[in-house]
């Protein structure tokens, strides 16, 4: 038996969030983008169940963490980034994305207005070094100020079914008056945060960034009592700390793109369908502009595609998609729905060419075996999710 | 990781795959040091009965809740029986896969020449020990 390789090599100096220690105490910590992080803690299945039902805790300090702010912010940020920066209001958070100068994505990121001229970019812990060079740099032509505020600030995403309730009973008052995609200073149990209500498993929730959490012993004291605050407070909504593998395994089942597998340097917005995420009434036009505009408006070569398995198998990242018997494109990830209990994912084919519901083949090592096209959410969007009806 | 458990009495390869040998035939699964390594094992898949394989080559497929694994036969010889209780319930190997988790059976082609190639069980607890 052979196990594929994953991350990075250990000769390579891997960075460490405020919580590493507690990883290392309770989960099984692997190298991941440069990081040290938790894989999971017990079970995949029950972390991801957890969020899906309760609630369950992820540690995403490792993300980056930039603030901009001046009196040009907002220009500078929309000459940056794809969505309308400009309608976002004070307290406001939407999902954006950076483009290069072709056109595609150089990165994908939560922006939240905290101030009428100040901003906190929130973007993958694997683009955090290559994005701090691009703001850094073109932030030179404008009235603004680029922070890398990554390592004094906890980030802790909470989330599920009774994400709020947690956070409300462990802050003593109502948090679900801050309503979705806003981000407000709070101060929950004595912790000083900005309380985001986003997130990246489908469920509602919130993404906390904890204050003054710097990379010091009292600091990731810090970051840890939060944490450990969160867990023992949170029993009686089935709370589950929850490693790497549960979050890929929300996010996968909700439909969510990934950065460097759904999302890369040569694939535009159009074609990944977040459409939301891209605006073309802005000004400054962003970079990467004309390209996105002509895919939206003249066709795109390639767009995604999540589908189901319909024979045995589970599908990976990089298998080869069949559509009566010729190649037509690539997986981009994959693996188990526990919801479904049936193996999912995600790929690329050309536009047009498939419809919902047409049956496609993955090559899986060899072994070609059917799928079917559907739509995301993989799970029953009434039953789950933050659209939950029941 | 916690406590491994390697037996007394089979056969084991560098891939952590174990053989079995029970009269004329070879009984192969992962050890438990694998199926730990994997965690919650959510689907397995072998070639099908009739196969005929040299030693070495890749004969199935062991899928966790994170990663993709090859399996290969230790032995040469023909799949004589696959374990298809593992279709419907592949957790069986993470809770059982010295006993129910086996995977196949193999009709040996060249035993007595391949088994001395393989590791017994204190070979075996040294070599994953250093690894």
């Amino acid at each position: 038996m052979t196990q594929e390789k994953r991350g990075v090599s250990m000769s390579e100096k891997l960075e460490r969030t405020q919580l590493y220690d507690w990883h290392k105490e309770h989960g099984d910590v692997i190298p991941f983008a440069g990081w040290e992080m938790p894989v999971r803690y017990s079970d995949i299945r029950d972390e991801h169940m957890a969020v899906r039902d309760g609630v369950g805790i992820f540690d995403t300090s490792h993300m980056s963490r930039f603030f901009v702010r001046g009196p040009q912010a907002t220009e500078f940020l929309q000459r940056m980034t794809t969505n309308n920066v400009s309608k976002l209001e004070v307290n406001g958070g939407h999902y954006t994305t950076c483009l290069n100068e072709k056109g595609g994505i150089h990165d994908d990121l939560m922006l939240y207005r905290i101030g009428t001229d100040e901003y906190i970019w929130v973007t993958n812990a694997a683009n955090g070094p290559k994005i701090k060079d691009h703001l850094m740099k073109h932030s030179k032509s404008f009235d603004v100020e680029v922070l890398d505020r990554s390592s004094e600030i906890a980030m802790i995403a909470v989330q599920g079914p009774k994400a709020l309730g947690l956070l409300s009973k462990i802050a003593r008052r109502d948090l679900s008056e801050y309503k979705r995609f806003t981000c407000n200073p709070v101060d929950i149990a004595g912790y000083d945060t900005y309380l985001c209500r986003t997130g990246y498993t489908g469920e509602d929730g919130a993404e906390v960034l904890v204050l003054n959490c710097p990379y010091t012993d009292e600091g990731k004291k810090r970051a840890i009592g939060f944490w450990e605050e969160l867990l023992s407070q949170g029993t009686e909504f089935g709370i589950k700390p929850c490693g790497l593998g549960a979050r890929d395994s929300t996010r996968l089942e909700a439909g969510l793109v990934l950065y460097g597998h759904e999302l890369d340097e040569n694939t535009s917005p159009i074609e990944a369908r977040i459409p939301y995420a891209v605006k073309f009434k802005v000004e400054p036009h962003y970079i990467g502009f004309d390209t996105v505009k002509s895919h939206k408006e003249i066709g795109v070569k390639k767009t995604r595609i999540g589908f189901s398995m319909i024979e045995r198998g589970i599908p990976r990242e990089h298998y080869p998609i069949l559509h009566n018997g010729q190649v037509i494109g690539e997986t981009t990830s994959g693996g188990v729905s526990p919801i479904l209990n049936n193996g999912i994912g995600l790929g690329y084919v050309p536009p047009d060419l498939l419809n919902t519901g047409d049956v496609i083949e993955i090559d899986i090592k060899g072994r070609h075996r059917k799928a079917k096209v559907i739509e995301w959410p993989f799970y029953d969007p009434q039953r789950y999710g933050a659209t939950r009806t029941v | 990781m916690g406590s491994t458990e390697v037996k007394d009495g089979l056969y084991y390869s560098k891939e952590h795959e174990y053989a079995k040998v029970e009269g004329d035939v070879v009984i192969i699964g992962i050890t438990d040091h694998a199926q730990n390594a994997l965690h919650e094992i959510t689907f397995v898949e072998i070639s099908g009965v009739g196969t005929t394989l040299k030693a070495g080559d890749e004969c199935g497929l062991v899928e966790s809740m994170k990663a993709s694994s090859d399996i290969f036969t230790p032995l040469s010889g023909e799949i004589v029986e696959v374990n298809v209780a593992l279709e419907d319930a592949p957790e069986i190997v993470n809770e059982d896969c010295y006993g129910k988790g086996w995977m196949f059976k193999l009709k040996p082609s060249n035993l007595d020449a391949e088994l001395p190639g393989l590791m017994d069980a204190e070979a075996y607890k040294a070599f994953i020990e250093s690894e």
